[in-house]
């Protein structure tokens, strides 16, 4: 019998279309799955049984009725838990939002269970996606399915180990600073942040609204296609959803990479600190595109050292603002004996947001006060100036660039949580291109010491279709077989 | 106060006094950033969406309307317009603003640089002792700025005194009016009379609703104007210490607010002490105002650019579209009625302080004709206006009609009642509603201009006064209106007092 946790969701679609199987069958293997593993990896806040129940038997009818199937009928979807969706609580992982209820529906989350898909849970995430592990969840952390002592990365982690672990077949995540492509890379998942204004960003709890963006995690490049043909598009409730139109990302994603012209970013390859397996891995990508046809070259991205310091003064600066509405006056945690207004917010706020949450609020409300403004805010502001004039720069010769998606695989839990500044650097790689606003995409390329390693394709503006062409070229080159260790336990 | 108290500082002092003017676009569809209903009360928190309530996740979308409302108000009082611009941030925790930040507009508002002229005639000149010579005179104010941003929701205090916080068991929250579209404008400290500020704030109402965007109503809050006072011995340049005033409800306020600030800081700084830097509430039973909070505790409101919206880049060509919809106002228009309908500045100037006048003028104009015009004037300045005044009504509200005061006057020019009828019709009008001609009719008060009827009754009475028809013969013609007075009153008011005066000279022998 078919493993229906392995297949893809295209596989799951055609599947139930001709009769092989059924969503509801396709919803029960994922519950089984979750049931298996999840007691160890911890990746949902909240499942959602009914819900994926109700949309399976909603697919299930139409098969009945021989209508067509919407393009991922039946496939299990997880959601990161800082997307709200009626009938779910939204909680960021966070005390002050735990018995939140969702008003509404998060538009990008609509589409994607508009498109057929089966909704499993809300995703673990590091507090208000506030870090690279999950470590920083209210309700603690989750595990790596490769190694269950190991962080599955950032923030969206949740989002990142159900898919690696098929609980879900695909899932919803937001990177604000690689919280997509990070943990893609430490689970060996594709992983997906489309260009800024791509998808609409309403119904995501924002942490940086000129950063944030919402992308899926999938198992194979031409599902990532899917969910973004599925999830892309203007929304009249986002003002920053652009009204670009929309291809088929699908389309020419067999069409191989020959005369692509890809730069290997050399100055990040060279990084201190980056891990030598890492650096020979993402190496040894760029000669497979090589051997694909590709014209493959250096090229230095000289502002991008400067990312990481704007990066973590523009993102808590509007981190700061966007946090400033869980004041406990209208939902979310509230002490209740306060002796006046004053009391009631300092109090709540305490007490609701966790320690990394309460940093990255002080330090956007410091770099944003009077008198600091411009030595830290506008300075960031020009060194993002320089970074998009490099990128710019450098697609004028390449149509998609190459990089390590992180400096090191999986880690520990525990090995950085007290250290901020290290846990930070999980990111150099990632945040240049939410500064830039440009799409990237993590994909496996190898491994270390028996850990997923990705690396990251970085497309113009608007230009998903192209790095996901590239990104298909090289998955069916390597042919890596990414099950993780949990998994084939499972199944041994 | 009485105002030669101000007077009489105002010659010793000068005041400094600049404005600052919200005004909720009530005529919009919808709210600022969401698509909720613009309406004022309403059973609280009924209209109110995700975003306007601030709900996680939420993101604004500019009300396109909003934006144009506001250029459009920048053209009307001779601002520039910003072909760049954007929103930013201002952050302050309130229970009434649900995202704990306004998005207003900092450094790159939608207009800046504009004026208006505001003219002060009459007693009003008193107060700018430097012009007290003059019947008139005209001063240009100038218009720092204008922005869009976002109202706040409503704090409801419950039992306390007045619904005041001091002494409330709790406060409730109503957030309809939450993220109103609000425009804000900003003078230039030209301001030196509390009449210069109540006339340039009325006339910033009129222009705004001739442009339709606010119905301006200061009562509901929909226009709320602070002044920022202080003042200076005369010949001094340097500024003093300001104060700014708030919760001055009507123009009436504004001036007497203004007026009692000028005088209490004149006082101070004439008994030797310092004016604070502070802001202050205007109590209208009290006729006072007092201390709300001191500079010290004011906030750092980090601005930042709004960073769900793209700034905003217009056109040359955007703007003269938006200018190619500026109504008629109130200047030029009152110009035009003086050109056209030969009117004096007073009356013309009376019909145009506000734009449901000056419409019904017009329709009026429509129908009795041109030729009219003076008489209708008069008619809207002196019955209409009393009747509105004393009734406490708008001309909305009034059932009185422009087809109803042309065709009164239409049956006075043509001799069908006297101007005293007229009087008597327009009352009952004014109660019932019906046309005059339906009044007359009804009460039998056509007049009578038939020369014959006439005649008899004249004959009747001089035959029955020969006395006094002598003494008219013997050179006391003053008795002519005694003998008017004597057919009008056999005629029980209805003979046309011409006719009846031709025939008595006629009779008499005149």
């Amino acid at each position: 019998m078919t493993d229906l946790s392995s297949l893809t969701a295209a596989d799951i679609r055609d599947g139930i279309a001709a009769k092989e199987f059924s969503a509801r069958e396709v919803a029960d293997a994922a519950f089984a799955r979750v049931e298996a593993l999840e007691p160890q990896v911890r990746a949902f806040n909240q499942l959602t049984p009914e819900l994926a129940e109700k949309a399976a038997n909603r697919i299930d009818a139409m098969v009945a009725a021989g209508e067509k199937l919407p393009p991922l009928a039946g496939v299990p979807a997880g959601i990161k838990d800082n997307m709200n969706l009626v009938g779910t609580r939204t909680t960021c992982s966070s005390r002050i939002l735990a018995d939140y209820q969702s008003a509404y529906d998060c538009t990008a989350v609509r589409r994607l269970l508009d498109a057929g898909a089966l909704p499993v849970g809300k995703c673990n995430l590091d507090e208000f996606a506030f870090g690279s592990s999950t470590e920083n969840s209210a309700f603690g952390p989750t595990r790596n399915p490769w190694d269950l002592e190991r962080v599955p990365g950032g923030s969206s982690g949740g989002s990142a180990a159900c898919v690696a672990a098929g609980m879900a077949t695909v899932s919803l995540g937001s990177d604000t600073g690689g919280s997509i492509r990070q943990p893609g890379a430490l689970t060996g998942t594709v992983a997906m942040k489309p260009t800024y204004g791509r998808v609409s960003r309403y119904g995501c709890v924002a942490f940086a609204s000129s950063l944030d963006q919402i992308g899926p995690f999938t198992r194979s490049v031409r599902d990532s296609a899917l969910v973004l043909n599925a999830i892309a598009g203007k929304d009249d409730m986002d003002a920053t959803s652009v009204t670009q139109s929309v291809p088929d990302f699908t389309a020419g994603l067999d069409d191989g990479v020959k005369g692509l012209r890809v730069g290997i970013v050399r100055d990040m390859l060279e990084l201190e600190g980056l891990a030598p397996e890492i650096k020979a891995s993402v190496e040894a990508a760029a000669a497979r595109f090589a051997a694909l046809g590709a014209e493959v070259d250096d090229v230095d991205i000289p502002a991008a050292r400067h990312g990481l310091s704007a990066y973590y003064i523009i993102g808590p600066a509007e981190a700061s603002s966007n946090l400033a509405r869980f004041d406990g006056i209208r939902y979310g945690h509230r002490v209740d004996d306060a002796s006046d207004v004053l009391d009631l917010y300092m109090r709540s706020r305490a007490e609701g947001f966790g320690p990394e949450s309460i940093r990255r609020i002080m330090l956007g409300t410091y770099v944003l006060s009077a008198g600091y403004y411009d030595a830290y805010y506008g300075q960031a502001q020009k060194a993002r100036t320089l970074i998009i004039e490099d990128f710019a720069k450098a697609f004028e010769s390449y149509d998609v660039l190459l990089t390590p998606t992180t400096p090191e695989v999986a880690f520990k839990i525990g090995e950085k949580s007290t250290d901020p500044l290290a846990m930070y650097l999980s990111d150099v790689f990632t945040i240049p291109l939410n500064l830039a606003g440009l799409p990237g995409v993590s994909m496996p390329c190898g491994f270390s010491r028996g850990l997923p390693v990705g690396l990251q394709l970085i497309g113009r503006h608007f230009d998903e279709a192209t790095m996901l062409r590239a990104a298909a070229a090289l998955e069916a080159d390597l042919a890596l077989d990414m099950t993780p260790a949990t998994v084939r336990s499972l199944k041994a | 106060m009485a105002k030669d108290r101000l007077t009489e500082v105002l010659e010793r002092y000068e005041a400094v006094i600049g404005l600052e003017i919200h005004t909720e676009l009530t005529s919009l569809n919808s709210k600022m950033f969401c698509g909720c209903p613009v309406e004022f009360g309403g059973e609280p928190n009924t209209r109110v969406c995700p975003v306007c309530l601030g709900m996680p996740g939420a993101l604004p979308v500019p009300n396109e309307a909003a934006v144009e409302a506001t250029v459009l108000a920048g053209l009307a009082v001779n601002c520039d317009i910003a072909l760049w611009s954007q929103f930013h941030r201002k952050q302050y925790f309130y229970p009434d603003m649900p995202k704990d930040y306004q998005i207003s507009q900092y450094d790159l508002p939608f207009c800046s640089g504009g004026y208006l002229d505001v003219e002060v005639e009459g007693d009003a000149v008193c107060e700018r002792v430097d012009r007290s010579g003059d019947d008139e005179y005209t001063t240009r104010i100038g218009v720092t700025r204008i922005h869009l941003e976002e109202d706040t929701g409503k704090m409801v205090h419950v039992g306390g005194s007045e619904g005041r916080i001091a002494g409330a068991e709790k406060s409730l929250v109503d957030f309809n009016r939450a993220g109103t579209p609000l425009m804000e404008l900003v003078t230039e400290p030209d301001i030196r009379t509390p009449e210069e500020a109540r006339r340039f704030a009325q006339k910033l109402r009129l222009i705004i609703v001739t442009l339709g965007v606010s119905d301006c109503s200061m009562e509901e809050g929909s226009m709320r104007v602070d002044g920022n006072v202080s003042v200076r011995l005369r010949g001094q340049t340097e500024l003093g210490t300001k104060s700014e005033i708030k919760n001055m409800n009507s123009f009436k306020a504004l001036h007497d607010a203004l007026a009692f600030e000028i005088v209490r800081q004149a006082d101070m700084l004439d008994a030797g002490e310092q004016v604070v830097q502070e802001t202050r509430h205007w109590d209208v039973g009290a006729k006072r105002t007092s201390s709300l909070r001191s500079k010290e505790e004011a906030h750092d409101y980090r601005y930042f650019p709004e960073p769900d919206m793209v700034p905003f880049a217009f056109t040359e060509q955007w703007v003269q579209s938006i200018a190619d919809r500026l109504p008629e106002l109130p200047d030029a228009m009152r110009e035009r009625f003086m050109a056209t309908w030969d009117l004096q500045k007073y009356d013309a100037t009376v019909l145009t302080s506000d734009l449901a006048m000056a419409e019904f003028y017009e329709a009026a104009i429509a129908q009795a004709g041109a030729g009219r015009a003076k008489t209708v004037a008069n008619v809207m300045i002196n019955d209409l206006s009393a009747h509105l005044n004393a009734a406490g009504i708008t001309m909305d509200e009034s059932a009185v009609k422009p087809a109803m005061v042309a065709e009164l006057v239409g049956l006075v020019d043509d001799g069908a009642i006297s101007g005293k009828q007229a009087k008597a019709v327009f009352s009952e009008m004014v109660e019932t509603g019906e046309m005059p001609s339906a009044i007359v009719e009804a009460r039998g008060m056509k007049q009578v201009s038939d020369t014959g009827a006439i005649e008899a009754v004249v004959d009747a009475v001089l035959a029955a006064n020969p006395d006094e028809v002598a003494s008219y013969k013997e050179g006391k013609t003053s008795l002519v209106g005694w003998f008017v007075g004597q057919v009008m009153r056999e005629m029980r008011g209805q003979g046309n007092p011409q006719v009846v005066n031709q025939v008595l000279k006629d009779k008499l022998g005149g």
